[in-house]
């Protein structure tokens, strides 16, 4: 008994899907990184090309939907085909959603002074590393079928509400000292609170790839760090 | 949950030499419908055959094991197959109406079974297997026509309807949409959603959607075993066994 397709035209459309997530991931992270670095090195520069990417990854998201559909309607896939196919469907929404973070967080490096002390963006440079850490292992997760990895990368959100907590305090005492920091402050709050959201994304790919290997999902609550509410 | 209205206990069956079913332990649920899948020859009609006794017609074909309707074993040799017949009725992959008019296709059952003593209650029998079979309305002007002159999704309905009349408590239906188009498919599908109120019912079918679509339990078998039987939903979804997942995600052979 093999492991392919009988029908071996399936078994493309099955691996094409696959390919185009996983370039649709690698083109979120990238981009996730590109607009960290703006922010931290207040590099105004780059803006365009992230929003530009930004763009790239909306294309693939209705690329992947059209693929998605056409499986559905052609091969009405089965037990892991159907879980695979359902899986790149929602992985796809949070990668696009992350790219949407990413671009608003670009857009906030504009009204930035130039000569933003270090200790005001120590902590979101660490946050922003988390983040792009919590991204990558999750996108490896999903190549490798990886339950364990998944689940800790779901366990370790809690890491990502505590750092965005620390990261917001620290912006707070800044703007604290002096009121006139308030304009560009309040940026970095937002670019702070950007990150926790993209860290929830990649939290929701986490319980999708656990689902998509063992076909049941996480037990229990998310684990829930400090949170700031809204 | 509901109840187990028939039960199999190691029911092995042979055609001569051959073995068709190996130790097969299988429990279709009241009120329910069970679908059977698996490639061609793995035994499925094999199965569903002996649920009605079927397999008596074939001199080579030897049952051994036991199979319990209500607890009554099916296998016994002085049970009465005829009524046996009547509790469980049967369609099958080819409509195959009698060469008779729609109302004697129906009527017949009944008849034999010594059901509807008088005209006026065969023809309320006949009014009701064709209304649950939902074909009255489309026949209903023509009962003396001949069975054979419906289109195949009618011939289907009336087959089944000629299969209710008798009032059965199980439904067998091996392939029943297999000839048919997909409009014909979906009046069957529809009819079995009903029909599952009243009857237990078990489908032998080779369409994954279909199997989906209409039954709650899903059976596969592989080369005579039942290699899995579970919740359809499940079957379809996150399969235990290898195996099954490979046949259903067409994977096999
Ligand atoms: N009347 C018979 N005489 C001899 N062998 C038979 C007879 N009927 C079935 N068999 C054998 O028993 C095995 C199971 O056959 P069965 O008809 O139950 O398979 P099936 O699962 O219904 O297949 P299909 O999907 O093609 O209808 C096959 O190997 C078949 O060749
Ligand atoms: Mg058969």
């Amino acid at each position: 008994m093999s492991n392919e397709h009988t029908v071996k035209s399936y078994e493309e459309e099955l691996q094409f899907l696959k390919d185009s997530l996983i370039k649709m991931g690698s083109l979120t992270e990238s981009q996730l990184g590109d607009a960290m670095d703006a922010v931290i090195k207040v590099d105004k520069d780059s803006i365009d090309k992230i929003i530009k990417s930004d763009e790239e990854i909306n294309k693939f998201r209705s690329k992947i939907d059209t693929q998605i559909m056409n499986l559905l309607v052609k091969r009405a896939p089965m037990a892991i085909d159907l879980r695979e196919t359902i899986s790149s469907l929602k992985i796809s929404q949070d990668l696009e959603r992350i790219g949407d973070l990413s671009k608003s967080n670009a857009k906030k490096v504009k009204p930035l002074p130039l000569d933003l002390p270090d200790e005001l963006l120590g902590n979101l440079k660490r946050l922003g590393e988390l983040v792009m850490k919590q991204l990558n292992d999750v996108l490896d997760s999903y190549v490798n079928k990886n339950f364990d990895k998944a689940k800790e990368v779901w366990i370790k959100d809690e890491q990502v509400d505590d750092l965005t907590y620390i990261a917001m305090e620290s912006v707070i005492d800044f703007l604290s000292k002096d009121k006139k920091n308030l304009d560009f402050s309040t940026h970095l709050i937002f670019a702070t609170k950007n990150l926790e959201r993209a860290g929830d994304h990649i939290t929701n790919i986490a319980e999708t790839v656990c689902y998509l290997v063992k076909g049941e999902y996480l037990k229990g609550s998310r684990p829930k760090g400090k949170v700031i509410q809204e | 949950m509901n109840n187990i209205k028939i039960k199999s206990k190691n029911l092995n069956v042979y055609y001569g030499d051959k073995q068709a079913l190996f130790d097969v332990n299988l429990d279709l649920n009241e009120k329910e419908v069970t679908a059977l899948i698996g490639p061609s020859g793995c035994g499925k009609s094999t199965f569903i055959r002996c649920i009605n006794r079927m397999n008596d017609v074939i001199d080579i074909c030897k049952v051994t094991g036991n199979i319990e309707m209500d607890g009554m074993n099916i296998n016994d040799k002085d049970l009465d197959v005829v009524s046996l017949r009547e509790r469980v009725g049967m369609v099958f992959q080819k409509p195959n109406p009698f060469p008779k008019s729609i109302y004697d296709n129906i009527s017949y059952g009944p008849k034999i079974h010594g059901k509807g003593e008088t005209k006026s209650e065969l023809d309320q029998i006949v009014e009701n297997s064709l209304k649950k079979s939902a074909l009255w309305e489309e026949v209903k002007d023509r009962l003396d026509e001949p069975g054979t002159s419906l289109s195949g999704g009618q011939q289907q309905r009336l087959c089944i309807a000629r299969a209710i009349s008798v009032n059965p408590e199980v439904i067998l239906m091996d392939e029943p949409c297999s000839a048919l188009d997909p409009i014909a498919t979906a009046k069957i599908e529809e009819l079995i959603d009903e029909l599952k109120k009243t009857y237990t019912i078990v489908i032998v079918t080779h369409s994954m959607a279909q199997a989906v679509r209409v039954s709650q339990k899903t059976g596969f078998f592989h080369l005579g075993k039942l290699i899995e039987v579970g919740n359809t939903e499940k079957i379809f979804k996150n399969p235990d066994n290898k195996m099954t997942q490979d046949y259903i995600t067409g994977r096999f052979g």
